[in-house]
């Protein structure tokens, strides 16, 4: 099938529109016919992650490019950065805003649901921002029979 | 059970529209933090929660759940009606909280 590659704008504090680059992605992982398990778990590792960008950054972009063998995810926020990388992929850790836990985020569970869901994950992160990249490997298995 | 097996007790009122109501709920699932949900609900089941935001929808969305009832009498907005009404996943709430509605959910389903 051919390469999919497509880039989202992510506004800080929009989260009405979180959600959009996972539900966009699912209906394409849908289309090239991707079982519900692997689906899930791709969206899964998205929607964490643009509600992270939306929550806690200045906002970002993030491109998604699917081809046969991998669905690769790179989300590029412009700051202000995480100060520690081990605290923050610690089950709980959080420093949410009241804004964010209002809104049913912020638990602390974002990047290890992350971690969990992806087959790669590589986080970086300094004041001018923050990348993190998920990759998830496509084998015949993730195809519906 | 299904989504309307749900909504033949008095406890329960229909917010959206009918689409869904034929979903059937295959689990139950009690939550009000998103990752959470996100990280643990299983397909088709119904999540029963006081967060009434507009991403409950989004989550339910992306994994198939079958419903959406928000306990306590929680206020909903004509927004996320709209979007449970666009999705077609039903939503229902009840004056109960939510351990009392997950008691006679289990009676319903029983």
């Amino acid at each position: 099938m051919e390469n999919y590659c497509k880039e989202f704008k992510i506004q800080k504090n929009d989260i009405g529109n979180a959600g959009t680059v996972a539900s966009l992605t699912k209906r394409e992982l849908k289309r090239r016919g991707l079982t519900k398990d692997f689906v899930k778990t791709v969206t899964i590792g998205i929607y964490e992650a643009e509600i992270n960008v939306v929550i806690h950054s200045y906002g970002g972009t993030c491109v998604v490019s699917i081809d046969d063998e991998f669905v690769n995810v790179t989300f590029k926020d412009n700051g202000p950065g995480i100060e520690c990388i081990d605290s923050a992929l610690t089950p709980g850790f959080s420093t949410a805003s009241h804004y964010a836990i209002e809104n049913g985020f912020g638990a602390g569970m974002g990047l290890p649901n992350i971690k969990s869901v992806s087959d790669e994950m590589e986080l970086t992160s300094s004041k001018e921002g923050t990348t993190l990249h998920m990759k998830f490997n496509i084998s015949g298995d993730s195809y519906e029979s | 059970m299904r989504v309307n097996n749900i909504l033949t007790n008095i406890n329960f009122e229909l917010l959206s529209n009918e689409s869904g109501l034929n979903h059937e709920v295959k689990s139950f699932f009690a939550s009000d933090l998103l990752s959470h949900v996100m990280g643990n609900a299983a397909e088709g089941s119904t999540l029963i929660t006081v967060l009434n935001n507009i991403n409950v929808l989004g989550v339910a969305s992306l994994l198939d759940m079958s419903c959406v009832i928000f306990s306590h009498g929680v206020k909903v907005n004509d927004e996320i009606i709209s979007k449970s009404n666009e999705l077609g996943i039903p939503i229902l709430r009840t004056k109960l909280n939510t351990v009392s509605t997950i008691l006679i959910l289990d009676k319903i389903g029983s």
